[in-house]
């Protein structure tokens, strides 16, 4: 099947998202989001805690960091096991 | 009678006589036979319908229970969707297919015995094998062959399995095939493993990964839906409970994170993206629990819409630009943006965030694990659940359509693709909001509350976290870039290692033979020189002898004959 590709190429024709202004904004926004989302565990509690774990402060939020950059990092690793060229199996 | 016609028919009957129409009409007799056949599917009502004898054996072609009813139903939306998506597209072969495939697994999910659910199942492998082969190119049709392969081996397992299942319990019935505490039975698990394959289990899980990113731009939508998720029903009405499946369901939440991050192709990630997801479904169904059946059911319902607006996101992006590389992409938000806007709202839908259709399914899945106090698989689903976000919820929407900009200005999708992409998000924030119209079809009655205080903040903490470590590790320039690269998985085994080891046992095998001929045409040519030096007129059997020679030899011949006489 052909895929219509009608490329042209624009340069320097800055969106809202690509300003640096707004990208600081946004990440501005997210740190304090995350903030906001730690301090939330002052204001509660949770109801049926399966384990100790949950209960204590925080909990899913350094988990979700460590996680990512784990996943990440893991990623890292495997790709210099399995990296091969593009037309490895082409050829 | 119209009952007893398995559910789907009008779309593989409409499919036969679908080349006879004009070829502009075809993409909307798709739609309508598959509107059509929803229609049909809703009026067959709950029970067994269809027996028909067979060599004495009673099968029973349609059931409709609470089950296969939510299945056919949600199997119906997505080949709606999909054919919304594909009605710009002229190609017969691929209407036919898709219709085909969509009916048959239609009906294999409403299969009340082995047999039926058999020829379904090769159904949906032999008719959508042709999505992958209409790409037409040298890729595709390598990748389809493989696909081919061992979608068919999957089918015959399954018949095996059905066999000795026929011999050993005397029935053909498609029901729960384990017992608590008995081990499994040689049948039984010849079914699982059939299941196992199209439910891309660890080592058996890619021809996924090879096969749907080579589909065509509507192929791949039509493909994410069914076999996967035929195999997750599968599993659930036979396998409920089976604790191997948890620690098989683990596995798969986890390895194709990793290898997503470093994939290129975002269609191929989304192809781990779909093994993961059916990791959760397969933990699901390992706990078997009511609320982790449920959860399994309600996952792969949610699931089916999102990663096919997922799939149509990153097809129009293919359609319109001509790759869906990372490397090529970028900035597509400014020559796109309501696609941009329908794939974050399925990347959001994946990821769990609140309001959208993830939050209420996944966390069924996990907090059913919870429940059993099954505190590993509880960790390792958060784990994978941060990993979601790191692939779909980030990667895919910001590489294709933030990042750097590529520079690539194309028009904005074709509008029957914004169209399907419209209803699936719809359909996306319609049932995270809207919750209790699907818990209530799901087979056991459900006493679960996704909205509590304490899941919305803890859920949004993990993703909102996950986040911010992407935006660490982006400034810090620690987020492995994107490269051009073929990544290695378990293809490499039957596409590399297997015929690398075939062709050094053929080299090796003909090394040995070379040499032994070698050697014996020596010893013959030995043979016969040395023949020929004994005989020539010189050598000492061909000269002419004299006759006191042969009188002496004859008188030794007879001394000798009288004297073993005597002894």
């Amino acid at each position: 099947m052909a895929h219509s590709s009608n490329t042209e190429t624009h340069a320097g024709d800055q969106s809202w998202f690509e300003r640096p202004g707004n990208i600081r904004l946004m990440i501005g926004l997210l740190v304090l989001t995350c903030a906001g989302l730690v301090a939330a565990d002052l204001f509660y509690e949770n109801p049926h805690p399966h384990f100790d774990l949950e209960k204590t402060f925080g909990f899913q939020a350094w988990f979700g960091f460590v996680a990512f950059v784990a996943v990440v990092f893991l990623g890292r690793l495997l790709r210099l096991i399995i990296k091969r060229p593009e037309d490895y199996y082409d050829r | 009678m119209i009952d007893s016609l398995p559910p789907g028919w009008i779309m593989i009957a409409g499919a036969i006589f679908l080349p006879l129409i004009p070829r502009a009409m075809q993409a909307l007799a798709v739609l309508g036979l598959s509107v059509a056949s929803l229609v049909l599917f809703w009026m067959v009502p709950e029970g067994n319908h269809g027996n028909i004898t067979l060599f004495g054996e009673t099968l029973n072609m349609v059931r409709i229970d609470a089950m296969s009813r939510i299945f056919g139903t949600i199997f119906h939306l997505a080949a709606i969707m999909a054919s919304i998506y594909a009605l710009h597209v002229r190609d017969t072969r691929q209407h036919v297919a898709g219709l085909i495939y969509a009916g048959a697994a239609i009906g294999a999910a409403c299969a009340g015995d082995l047999i039926t659910l058999f020829v379904f199942w090769e159904l949906t492998a032999i008719s959508s094998v042709f999505l992958v082969w209409a790409s037409d190119t040298e890729r595709s049709y390598r990748s389809g062959m493989r696909y081919l392969i061992i979608q068919v081996a999957s089918g015959v397992l399954l018949l095996s399995g059905a066999i000795i299942r026929y011999v050993e319990t005397g029935s053909l019935a498609f029901e729960q095939f384990t017992a608590e505490g008995e081990t499994m039975s040689l049948g039984a698990l010849l079914i699982l493993i059939a299941f196992g394959i199209k439910c891309a289990f660890p080592f058996l899980h890619n021809w996924l990964q090879d096969s749907y990113p080579e589909a065509t731009v509507t192929g791949t939508v039509f493909l994410s839906a069914f076999t996967t998720k035929l195999a997750v029903y599968s599993l659930a009405r036979g396998f409920a409970g089976t604790e191997q499946l948890i620690w098989i369901g683990c596995a798969m939440t986890l390895f194709p994170i990793i290898f997503a991050v470093i994939e290129n192709d975002l269609r191929r990630v989304l192809a781990y993206s779909l093994n993961n997801q059916l990791g959760f479904m397969v933990v699901g169904i390992g706990i078997g629990t009511e609320l982790a059946i449920n959860g399994t059911i309600a996952h792969a319902f949610c699931h089916i819409i999102y990663k096919a607006l997922l799939f149509m996101s990153m097809g129009a992006v293919l359609h319109r630009v001509g790759t869906v590389k990372a490397t090529e992409l970028g900035g597509l938000h400014k020559s796109m943006p309501l696609t941009t806007i329908f794939c974050m709202i399925g990347a959001g839908a994946i990821s769990g965030f609140p309001l959208l259709s993830g939050f209420i399914s996944k966390s069924m899945i996990i907090t059913a694990a919870a429940e059993e106090h099954q505190f590993v698989v509880w960790i390792i689903l958060l784990i994978a659940s941060a990993g979601v976000m790191e692939h779909s919820g980030i990667k895919i929407p910001f590489f294709a359509f933030f990042a750097h900009d590529s520079g690539k200005r194309v028009k904005e999708a074709p509008w029957n693709m914004l169209v399907a992409m419209g209803i699936a998000a719809f359909f996306c924030i319609g049932l995270g909001v809207a919750y209790p119209l699907l818990y209530r079809w799901l087979p056991y009655d459900v006493d679960y509350h996704p909205y509590t205080v304490t899941h919305v903040v803890t859920q949004l903490q993990l993703l909102m976290f996950a986040a911010l470590a992407f935006v660490v590790l982006m400034k810090s320039g620690l987020y492995p870039s994107e490269e051009r690269s073929t990544n290695l998985d378990t293809d490499w085994i039957y596409r590399r290692l297997i015929p690398g080891a075939l062709g050094l046992l053929g080299t090796s095998i003909k090394a040995v033979d070379q040499s032994f001929r070698k050697d014996a045409i020596v010893v013959v040519q030995d043979t016969i020189s040395a023949g020929r030096t004994l005989l020539s007129e010189q050598g000492v059997l061909g000269r002419t002898w004299a006759t006191s020679t042969m009188t002496f030899w004859a008188t030794v011949l007879f001394a000798t004959c009288l004297v073993l006489y005597y002894l």
